[in-house]
């Protein structure tokens, strides 16, 4: 398989994309954003909403999939926890948003041919990254069940997120290349 | 065995504060060994031969300890692996 991304003579860096994958794309950044996006119905300065923050249940997240993308900054001390959440989760929401926003945006302005300036690739790997880290989870890979799970019938949900992850996969592992080149 | 209480209890407690704090990066089956060197490389400005050291201690170990220093500085160190989509915690030294 061609590299996905590759960098032009004048040293930009490129992705062609079809119609059927820059929707892909879209709808999975749409996802993202309405899976992390802070809940800004909720204000920190309410007094109702602190008592929700500082409940341990309330906040931590109960999908697997969204604790992935959220976890837990210590792992034997609930309350450290819980702390280091209220300070840092908005941030890492707003920074994973951001993200999916900028692939979006991205997407929409570009034709077949999609360049990326330096500080879109950041988030277009952070982007792929979220993105194989929900759909990964939520289809229970491990170490060793991924030949499994692609085995499965078509009509099993999970295979057909197999193929788009792994696709995500080759995209990630595709602009990662470009940058461990550049770092090295 | 008998050992002094309160002498005990001091000499532990003094070990403790003088402890570090570490960063640790946990195995996950999804990020990309290469994508966790970049993000060493990207984060920590390690060259490529520590960061692939330290990648291939969290892919074969199941961990590995990025930095060390301040309880302050590696909740910063945590709070960046976070955003890069790494799987990592924060404890004292042991």
């Amino acid at each position: 398989m061609p590299d996905a991304f590759y960098r032009t003579g004048s040293g930009r860096t490129v992705i062609r994309l079809d119609d059927v994958e820059k929707s892909l794309l879209r709808s999975l950044s749409a996802q993202v954003i309405e899976f992390v996006a802070p809940d800004d119905a909720g204000d920190a300065r309410d007094p109702l909403a602190i008592l929700v923050g500082i409940d341990d249940e309330a906040t931590a997240p109960v999908d697997p999939a969204l604790a992935r993308l959220l976890p837990d900054a210590y792992q034997d001390d609930d309350d450290a926890a819980m702390d280091f959440r209220r300070f840092t989760e908005r941030s890492l929401r707003e920074t994973k948003t951001a993200h999916s926003r900028t692939v979006a945006e991205a997407l929409e302005r570009s034709g077949e041919k999609v360049t990326l300036s330096d500080q879109e690739q950041a988030s277009w790997l952070g982007f792929l990254n979220d993105g194989r880290l929900a759909i990964g989870t939520r289809i229970g890979l491990t170490d060793d069940n991924h030949d499994e799970i692609a085995a499965l019938p078509d009509e099993d949900p999970r295979a057909g997120l197999l193929d788009f992850y792994d696709w995500l996969t080759y995209l990630q592992e595709s602009l990662v290349q470009l940058h461990l080149d550049d770092l090295s | 065995m008998s050992i002094a209480p309160s002498e005990r209890t001091a000499l532990s407690e003094e070990t403790v504060t003088d402890r570090p704090w570490v960063t640790i990066v946990w195995n996950d089956p999804i990020n990309l060994m290469s994508y966790v060197t970049y993000v060493f490389m990207t984060y920590f400005k390690f060259d490529r031969a520590k960061a692939e050291i330290l990648m291939l201690d969290v892919h074969e170990k199941g961990r590995a300890t990025v930095s060390s220093g301040t309880r302050e500085a590696m909740e910063i160190d945590v709070a960046a692996m976070h955003s890069y989509g790494l799987w990592a915690t924060l404890q004292k030294d042991d």
